[in-house]
């Protein structure tokens, strides 16, 4: 490892003085000759039948260019899930219905944002008022406002399209259940049985926002002399984005274009098309100009998918006398808001992140997603994990403490190991959860920390969380490819469908591309994210940017090589294994003497072989050790492969309790991170950090909270708290190094499951210090106060 | 609707700019707008994120709680001020070294407001470096490196 030139060390990120000097170009910042500016009407309701919608004044007004409404649409729905069994049901404009406050019902275009806006308050909507439901469970009794029924296709799905699944089925929605998971393998009545303690309990998570500081924007612009849609927007991999615009207009997928910008965080929320890019793409091609819709802060808290999901979790686990895992039943509530959005996969999810942690031979995984009239949610950091890990690792300390044993041994005990293969079929080809546990407990003195306790009114913890992460998963479009060019003058090009939104994809993919081929890291140039440019790549999601598209880079880097070496053998008269490359020089190896640029290598390579310059060609699919799996697993029964590798990581909180006041405060955070090979590690830590920040907001304030009437009250970063430089810890990393057999250099996630672990860390650490255990989050002051006020009753 | 448009006199970047404004056009409006400095972004619109900081008068300030017209006669230093591009600020310099960028949204806020403190209190402490730029948020949160880059530039380690 520490033969490599620029891969394992900490590597400044490549847009760095651009983004220091203000140059870099923000999808807010772009304005384009003719443009026009659209806004969105929202619905005041949160369930109600549209009666009439009159748009004549709106449209007299002058200046307003457009106005659209749910009945000008192509009709087609979309939506982050759209299987056989659970066909799109999102309309990108209201149709007949509202099913949430803040659904866009029509939208202006206009010469300016404030015409737009006044011309919004000129259409009006006749709505006739429809009982609505919040709760999920209340949702699913009897007699429970119906906010779907039949939801019936209105295309084909792609998994269709591409022949790797049946043609979709019209969904009957019974009880406003979305989506289900069911899971079971041994016998858990057996199981609990056979166990001598067994535990349950009921957790409770709630909904909090992506909050990227950029509000979700986009700007449209389609020509209609060539039929090109150009959209610049913020996604996390271009083939979706295409995919449903062009679907949803009726356009060929290669006629719209996602074009590359830089992008102000993502962090899931801006995975999928959103209303919107529909929106302005729809008008764009409507009026043949430019529209531009940037949402205000309180329509990106509000309206927008900003948000992760809510979920109960009832969980059941039984022990050996020795602390060993017999059996396990969850049932999990997730609640999706007025569509599906992301929450069947949410469900899975939830159970997915947690198989790869502990071994339990009895298992039983039931899980709904369920309608109610709130916003749509979607992936946010962790998507799953961070609720899931919260309920079990808390679990997990209660069963220790009732043991008598210590949390880290409970964990040591039944922790998975490299080489186990999951009930699902996948493989655990690296696994550093045993070292990171072990590393973790020396690094933060746990023993000691633990008896800490009480010094006057402030009481300390320490606790520990653990989670896994995917690497990719073999979703649309199927595969990833990349493609690296040598220039003439010695440049390699990369060509990659990752997109760079600031977690460093690109500075990333040019140590990969300049280690494979022995250039210097600014003879790399990274073009990323732009659909016309790049080849097809299955996105940054589910955390497979490395795994994956690192991948598909290493690779066609490695072609590139080969094609470079072959040339320069014949122009050095020696044979390509003899040849080294570094620096941009090919030498023989041993004889320095013996060389050539790689400039004049690939000259000659044009020159020698009918004009063809170097290209280099690389393609993986998410799961590398078996090629024939074309189908993301099924969401109701969890069969099929999930990913390529896991990734791990054991988190470590300290906490200060102020038993006065309930306020908790997070001293220091340790986290030990199996990224399998840190290829950046100042990209590694800057991950880590960015989890705790987040995962802290998750476990303490982070919450949007909703009125008896369906509407965000929490609309400004007022009210919506975020950490900021006074709520972080000191945090370190402990880098676990497994080398995974298929990673880029052994490289595997950081971007995610960090957060998975966090939370629950914090809440064990707060149990730790007050003696007793809250068993929701965010643990406001008031909830540790009245844990802290039971207790002492008690 | 009729509005009078007001002529007001603003030093932007060192230079001497003349305008014709709407009377309720933000300062953070008429830098992106009308002057066309896209450094200063607008994260939320109600001075709670800081990412439209910019130097007003000496002092760090959230441009888009300032009228235009109440800047009237002021100067106004924002990121493009800092550096041509050919020759970095330490601040600039320091930020990308320590890896204190990720998406970069909030960075020209975070660069102002770290050079209005260190304007006013050329060596602080990482404590007055927290509480100075508490009103700055950054999502992907990398604050203990924007620390680091700030002291870095205080010590002298980057000039």
């Amino acid at each position: 490892m520490s033969n490599y030139s620029f891969v394992g060390k900490p590597t400044p990120r490549l847009d760095g003085a651009e983004k220091a000097t203000g140059r870099a170009v923000y999808v807010s910042d772009l304005e384009l000759p003719g443009m026009l500016y659209a806004k969105i009407l929202r619905s005041p309701l949160p369930h109600a039948r549209i009666v009439s919608i009159d748009v004549s004044e709106a449209q007299a007004l002058p200046g307003v260019k457009a106005v659209i409404t749910g009945r000008d649409t192509l009709g087609v729905r979309y939506g982050f899930v759209d299987t056989p069994s659970l066909p799109a049901d999102e309309p990108p404009l209201a149709e007949d219905k509202v099913r949430y406050v803040g659904e866009p019902v029509a939208a202006v275009a206009a010469v300016s944002e404030e015409i737009a806006e006044r011309a919004l308050r000129l259409i009006k909507v006749k709505y006739e008022e429809l009982p609505a439901v919040f709760d999920a469970e209340e949702a699913m009794k009897e007699g429970a406002p119906k906010i779907h029924e039949v939801i019936k296709p209105t295309a084909p799905s792609f998994w269709q399209e591409w022949g790797v699944a049946r043609p979709s089925k019209e969904q009957v929605v019974v009880n406003n259940v979305a989506s289900t998971c069911f899971v079971s393998y041994g016998d858990v009545d057996k199981g609990f049985k056979e166990a001598y303690l067994v535990r349950e309990d009921v957790f409770k998570t709630s909904p909090h926002s992506h909050c990227c500081m950029e509000t979700h924007d986009v700007v449209a612009s389609y020509n209609p002399t060539t039929g090109f849609l150009d959209v610049w927007t913020g996604h996390m991999g271009f083939p979706i984005k295409q995919y449903w615009l062009a679907r949803t207009l009726g356009l060929p997928v290669s006629k719209v274009r996602i074009r590359r910008i830089h992008i102000g965080g993502v962090f899931g929320g801006k995975i999928e098309l959103q209303p919107h890019e529909f929106i302005a793409a729809f008008l764009s091609k409507k009026l043949g100009k430019p529209v531009k819709i940037v949402l205000t802060r309180e329509e990106d808290l509000e309206s927008s998918r900003s948000s992760q999901h809510l979920a109960k979790i009832y969980l059941k686990t039984g022990v050996t006398k020795d602390g060993l895992l017999v059996a396990q039943h969850a049932k999990v509530i997730g609640d999706c808001g007025a569509y599906r959005g992301s929450a069947p996969v949410f469900i899975f999810l939830a159970h997915a992140f947690s198989q790869p942690i502990y071994h339990i031979p009895n298992y039983k995984y039931e899980a709904y997603a369920v309608y109610t009239n709130k916003q749509v949610r979607v992936p946010k950091r962790g998507h799953g994990a961070p609720e899931f890990r919260f309920a079990m690792e808390s679990q997990l300390d209660m069963l220790a403490e009732e043991l008598g044993m210590d949390p880290a041994e409970i964990r040591l005990k039944n922790f998975r190991k490299k080489g186990d293969v999951l009930p699902n079929g996948d493989i655990l080809h690296s696994c550093g959860l045993t070292e990171g546990l072990q590393k973790l407990v020396d690094r933060i003195k746990w023993t000691e920390k633990r008896r800490k306790g009480k010094e006057g009114e402030k009481a300390y913890g320490v606790g520990l969380g653990v989670a896994a992460m995917f690497n990719g998963a073999q979703y649309y479009p199927f595969g990833s490819t990349a493609v690296v060019r040598l220039n003439e003058d010695g440049k390699a090009v990369v060509f990659t469908g990752a997109a760079e939104f600031g977690q460093g994809s690109d500075t990333l993919m040019a140590q990969i591309t300049a280690e494979t081929l022995g250039l210097r890291l600014n003879d790399v140039i990274v073009i990323s994210g732009d659909s016309v440019l790049c080849p097809i790549d299955m996105h940054n999601w589910l955390s497979g940017g490395t795994f994956v598209s690192g991948r598909a880079v290493k690779l066609a880097a490695e072609d590139a090589k080969r094609q470079l070496l072959e040339v320069a053998a014949e122009m050095l008269e020696a044979s390509p294994e003899d040849l080294e490359v570094k620096e941009g020089w090919v030498r023989v190896k041993g004889q320095p003497e013996r060389g050539i640029t790689v400039s004049q290598a690939v000259r000659r390579h044009i020159l020698t072989r009918g004009g063809k310059q170097i290209v280099g060609v690389g393609h993986t699919k998410a799961i590398p050790d078996d090629p024939s799996v074309n189908w993301y697993p099924s969401l109701h029964t969890a069969r099929g492969r999930f990913t390529g590798a896991y990734s791990f990581t054991v988190a470590g909180a300290e906490v200060e309790v102020d038993i006065a006041t309930g306020k908790v405060r997070v001293l220091k955070v340790t986290v030990a991170h199996d990224c399998g090979f840190p290829i950046n590690p100042q990209m590694v830590e800057a991950q880590v950090e960015g989890q705790v920040a987040m995962g802290i907001g998750q476990a303490l304030f982070e919450e949007l909270a909703t009125s008896r009437h369906g509407r965000v009250l929490n609309r400004t970063l007022a009210d919506y708290k975020v950490a900021r430089f006074t709520d972080m810890p000191e945090v370190e990393t402990v880098h676990v190094i497994t080398v995974d057999p298929n990673g880029p250099f052994g490289g595997k996630e950081v971007g995610e499951g960090v957060l998975g672990a966090l939370p629950a860390a914090i809440a064990n650490a707060v149990a730790n210090a007050i003696g007793t255990w809250i068993k929701e989050i965010p643990m406001r002051p008031y909830t540790v106060l009245k844990a802290i006020k039971e207790r002492s009753r008690s | 609707m009729v509005w009078v448009k007001k002529a007001i006199k603003l030093k932007v970047n060192g230079e001497v700019k003349e305008l014709e404004v709407e009377p309720w056009k933000t300062l953070l409006e008429v830098l992106r707008e009308d002057l066309g400095l896209t450094s200063v972004k607008e994260g939320c619109g109600t001075g709670d994120c800081g990412s439209c900081t910019v130097i007003l008068n000496g002092k760090a300030v959230n441009s888009c709680l300032v009228l235009a017209v109440d800047a009237d006669g002021g100067e106004v230093l924002t990121v493009e001020g800092l550096s041509d591009g050919s020759k970095l600020h330490p601040l600039q310099e320091a930020f990308i070294k320590y890896g204190a960028i990720q998406c970069g949204f909030c960075t020209s806020g975070m660069i102002m407001a770290a050079k209005a403190l260190l304007d006013e209190n050329p060596n602080p402490t990482p404590e007055e470096i927290k509480e100075a730029l508490s009103g700055n948020i950054c999502r992907c949160a990398g604050y203990s490196n924007i620390v680091k880059a700030i002291l870095a530039v205080a010590k002298g380690e980057i000039k």
